[in-house]
């Protein structure tokens, strides 16, 4: 792709020596010929890939770096002042990770105690549902308790009906 | 970055690096004059501190079915553990250092050292030593009562275990 202009520039007469010095040329319709030459194609995607990483990467990574440590420097290690309570990025050495800190992170203190309440709450939960477990067994065991294995009849009147025909039927069967 | 923290290597292990200090002073002098002169005046200096845990209760205060306590115990445990491997990596290096710099003599020099150093060690191997890499806080309880139950039946630690009588 594309390269430092002034470096193409001067490497013109260099490129037109290489494409049109060889021994080997293939005579073309009229009066154009072509130079056979080898391929060129790894070291010119070398340099194009060695351009890109370093003046795309590298060096702005490396610049702005350079620059942050000159500019703002790293912080110096000091005891906690009494009754201060330090911001979550004052924990950290580089200005450039307490910018990550400040800005994108979690608060790690927040996290901790966030995970405590969770382990809390699901332990409610847990003694709670082991409760009912017990409960429901025990109701299971006595049978003393309406709620979970109790079916209450509420078609009696249509049970008696059935009762008594079924009993005047077996009467009326002969004898088997 | 001052000048009088650098030292030159006067006697390193390769000839070729020794350099005496009438060469080295002016050539450091030269390196550190841009950092010292132009760039650490032109910033302000701004504190970091040390993270500060306060302490919580120990599993050994703790209710057994209490898992908030114990994951406070559990965090803490393992910061505590942290510090000790450090202290033991202190103290080692202390050993190893004099060692370095007495080099033959060193059995002879370094024994107060090396008697700290192993007392250090034993006393870490105690507490943490063969609890898996999965261990918590309760292994390590766990470990502290088996062995005193184990030196109330037996005596202590290193006089052998007592056949039944």
């Amino acid at each position: 792709m594309t390269v430092l202009s002034v470096l193409r520039t001067a490497a013109g007469p260099a490129r037109l020596a290489i494409t049109h010095n060889s021994q080997q040329v293939a005579k073309m319709s009229d009066h154009r010929a072509m130079n056979i030459i080898p391929s060129r194609f790894q070291w010119n995607k070398f340099k194009d890939m060695l351009h890109l990483y370093f003046v795309g990467a590298a060096i702005p990574l490396l610049a702005g770096i350079g620059i942050t440590n000159m500019m703002v420097g790293p912080a110096t290690l000091s005891e906690i002042p009494e009754g201060y309570v330090p911001r979550e990025d004052e924990y950290y050495k580089s200005p450039i990770t307490r910018f990550l800190v400040r800005n994108f992170t979690r608060n790690e203190q927040m996290e901790y105690e966030k995970k405590m309440q969770y382990i809390w709450e699901t332990e409610h939960k847990r003694q709670l549902r082991l409760i009912e477990k017990r409960v429901k067994k025990l109701m299971a065991e006595r049978g003393d308790y309406k709620a979970w294995y109790y079916t209450p009849h509420i078609a009696r009147k249509y049970q008696r009906i059935v009762r008594k025909e079924t009993e005047e039927l077996m009467e009326r069967r002969p004898a088997a | 970055m001052h000048l009088e923290t650098f030292s030159p290597p006067t006697d390193a292990g390769f000839p070729w690096c020794d350099c005496p200090q009438c060469l080295y002073a002016p050539l450091l002098s030269t390196v550190l004059w841009f950092p010292e002169r132009v760039v650490v005046p032109n910033r302000k200096e701004y504190p970091w501190y040390h993270r500060s845990y306060n302490r919580v209760p120990t599993i050994d205060q703790c209710y057994t079915d209490d898992p908030v306590c114990f994951f406070e115990a559990n965090e803490q445990w393992i910061r505590d553990r942290q510090v000790d491997r450090e202290i033991v990596n202190i103290l080692r290096q202390r050993w190893r250092d004099c060692a370095f710099y007495e080099g033959v003599d060193a059995p002879v020099k370094c024994v107060e050292l090396q008697k700290i150093s192993e007392d250090a060690e034993t006393n870490f191997f105690i507490k943490y030593g063969d609890l898996s890499a999965y261990a918590n806080v309760k292994d390590c309880y766990m470990k502290q009562k088996h062995r005193m139950l184990w030196e109330r039946r037996h005596g202590p630690v290193g006089t052998g275990m007592k056949t039944e009588q």
